[in-house]
């Protein structure tokens, strides 16, 4: 276990932050806390990572107590925080050799590492750039390269896509998905579902300071009612087709408003098949055909009749 | 860095402009132009005429610029500005001008002394004859020397004050020290503090690249002042180095201070070091130099913890007394509140958990 987080509580005044919050990583995950603003990811983090006082619970990362003064600890943790935390006057490589020379004193083997962090997060162009020339996307990327560069086993990235353009953040995700192929654990705090849908072997769904749910996406979704939700455009549906439809296999729910045909499934296969060879059998003519998995805003939702971009 | 260095590059040029040439606009004096008129009254008054012909001698210590003229004349040549006044001589001597000013006011003044000797010589001759020598026997009893071998110019204060002022900028070098090394105030705070260096040698290497930088500023301001505005130090340019060196130490471990103890958001934390810059400014004197004297006076204890005033205080003794001894005191005071300052940050920072980040 790299992490072990148990019973962990922190209180902000009367707002209680942490409510006995739980959190266990194995090496080579890669883990997804995914919830709202304000749920307590950030604060969980910073209390893993010795920077918060917490009024209960303990703290484990690679076996032992967690403590400001843990540098054997430190020396195996990278952290890419959510507000970007680089020098303004120093240029790109300036930076990531700061920011490594904090971990690796060797000036060869930083050298390298610098080379490498730099290249791994595609700033080569942009090497001699001060910060404030760099656009979002980049920027972030230059977050990343100052929190990897000394290759922890062990990354925390919190929120690093906010802002950041399509093209930036599918490199980040790469980047992170090749950083787990070498080797790191990896900690992904977001509140963006589809991210960590894309990238967690494993979510830890949170909300209000507590642990909502745990397990791999296939898990967390067979966890709700709902399967898979179809939508038909329909000019015309008679409501005996309809009642047909509702008797279809896996069938939980269907119902025509607005010309368009909604059908929700509890499961099963080929679904959207099915339903159009009815359509088809009858006659009845359609137009565009839309088909959505559930996803873990579902399963928020179903927990805390809350989504979660409220 | 650029802009603290900037401003007491422009502020010594304006003090240059605006007061670096008094002492010598003061030595350099223009004769005053005088007409007398030409009576008989004046032609029999030999005292007068040999005294108004004495003060325009030409030559270094010539006080005016005699016109010996008719009534007319005389009228003419105040009315075109040409003379600044007209003495008439009849009952008693009477000096006519057309405005108030400063050569008015020296005109005035050379002719009331002259009624005053007149009349204490008459009246010291006809009680005491033999003691109207010594009237005239004035001496000198004092005296000016100059311990730096350079001309004591009381502008040098001013100068002084501007470089005191840049040492207490470093301050704010060792307050932005404190927000990056402190999780609750910035992100690059909360990445330091993860990393696994000792807070010790992170406190210790920004406190020297402040020091260095800040250093490094104040040393550019003293040599453009002594070389461009040629301002002259004397002798005492390592002990003024020596000084600012002491400053600056003083002033990036007074910021530290000030960012680790004082609560609230990096804004706050500037504010209060700009309030807390001024206050000791104002009470070493150096924005009115009358408070420095009253505060050692009814507060002793205050100039010695307040590092601007150590600062200026060395400076003064440099300027003022040929000896060392106070102004090395000043100097170890400083270092010893460094230290200090600096122990005390360095303890509040070390291990540290915040209540929120």
């Amino acid at each position: 276990m790299l992490v072990d987080v148990r019973n962990l509580v922190k209180r902000y005044g009367d707002l209680l932050a942490l409510d006995h919050f739980d959190l266990q990583v194995v090496e080579g995950e890669i883990v997804g806390l995914l919830g709202p603003n304000g749920s307590g990811k950030t604060t969980a983090i910073n209390c893993i990572l010795s920077l918060l006082r917490f009024d209960k619970g303990t703290i484990e990362v690679f076996g032992q107590p967690m403590r400001p003064d843990a540098h054997d600890i430190k020396r195996k943790i990278g952290l890419v925080p959510q507000n970007v935390a680089v020098f303004d006057e120093l240029r790109v490589e300036e930076n990531v050799d700061y920011f490594c020379g904090l971990y690796v004193r060797d000036r060869k083997s930083r050298r390298r590492l610098v080379e490498e962090a730099i290249d791994f997060v595609g700033l080569n162009e942009f090497r001699r750039f001060f910060p404030r020339k760099l656009s979002g996307g980049l920027l972030r990327r230059l977050n990343i390269a100052c929190g990897i560069a000394h290759k922890p086993r062990l990354l925390i990235l919190d929120e690093p896509t906010v802002g950041v353009d399509p093209q930036s953040r599918n490199r980040i995700l790469e980047g992170i998905r090749e950083l787990n192929r070498q080797g790191t654990t990896v900690v992904y705090t977001s509140h963006y579902m589809e991210e960590v849908e894309q990238l967690c072997t494993r979510i830890v769904i949170m909300d209000k300071g507590k642990t909502l749910a745990t397990g791999t996406k296939e898990e967390l979704k067979a966890m709700i009612d709902g399967g898979e939700s179809v939508s038909v455009e329909i000019n015309f549906l008679s409501p005996d087709d309809l009642a047909q439809i509702r008797r279809l296999p896996h069938v939980t729910r269907a119902y025509y408003t607005d010309h368009r045909l909604s059908v929700r499934y509890d499961g099963g296969e080929h679904n959207l098949l099915h339903l159009l060879d009815f359509l088809k059998a009858r006659d009845i003519s359609f137009n565009r055909v839309f088909s959505e998995q559930p996803t873990l805003n579902d399963v928020f939702l179903e927990i805390t009749g809350r989504q979660l971009r409220d | 860095m650029f802009w603290t260095l900037l401003f007491s590059l422009v502020l010594a040029t304006f003090f240059y402009f605006a007061f670096g040439n008094l002492t010598d606009r003061l030595e350099s004096f223009n004769p005053i132009g005088v007409a007398v008129v030409d009576n008989r009254a004046y032609r029999n008054d030999a005292r007068l005429r040999q005294v108004l012909a004495s003060l325009s001698q030409p030559g270094k210590g010539q006080l005016l610029e005699l016109a010996e003229v008719s009534e007319e004349q005389a009228k003419s040549l105040l009315d075109t500005g040409d003379v600044a006044g007209v003495v008439k001589v009849n009952e008693k001597i009477e000096l006519v001008v057309r405005q108030s000013g400063i050569e008015e006011s020296i005109l005035k003044a050379i002719l009331d002394e002259y009624v005053f000797m007149s009349r204490t010589v008459m009246r010291v001759l006809a009680n005491n004859p033999a003691a109207v020598r010594e009237i005239t026997d004035r001496k000198s009893y004092t005296e000016q020397i100059s311990f730096s071998n350079a001309n004591p110019d009381t502008m040098l204060g001013f100068f002084y004050a501007l470089m005191a002022m840049a040492c207490m900028y470093s301050s704010f070098w060792g307050l932005r020290n404190t927000i990056d090394v402190q999780a609750d105030l910035s992100a690059r705070g909360a990445r330091r503090s993860v990393a696994p260096t000792h807070k010790l040698t992170v406190v210790l290497a920004d406190a020297l690249a402040a020091l260095s930088v800040s250093f490094a500023e104040v040393l550019i301001l003293l040599v453009y002042m002594a070389f461009v505005l040629r301002i002259d130090f004397g002798n005492q340019v390592g002990y003024i180095v020596l000084t600012c060196l002491a400053g600056c130490v003083a002033g990036v471990s007074f910021g530290s201070l000030v960012g680790t103890f004082v609560r609230g958001s990096g804004s706050v934390k500037t504010a209060v070091l700009i309030g807390l810059n001024m206050t000791m400014s104002f009470l070493a004197g150096l924005m009115w130099a009358p408070i420095k004297d009253l505060v050692s006076r009814k507060v002793p204890p205050l100039s010695y913890v307040n590092p601007a005033a150590l600062i200026s205080d060395a400076f003064y003794s440099l300027y003022i007394f040929g000896s060392h001894p106070r102004f090395f005191i000043n100097i170890g005071l400083l270092f010893m509140l460094s230290a200090l300052m600096c122990t005390a940050s360095f303890m509040k920072l070390r291990r540290t958990r915040y209540a929120s980040v």
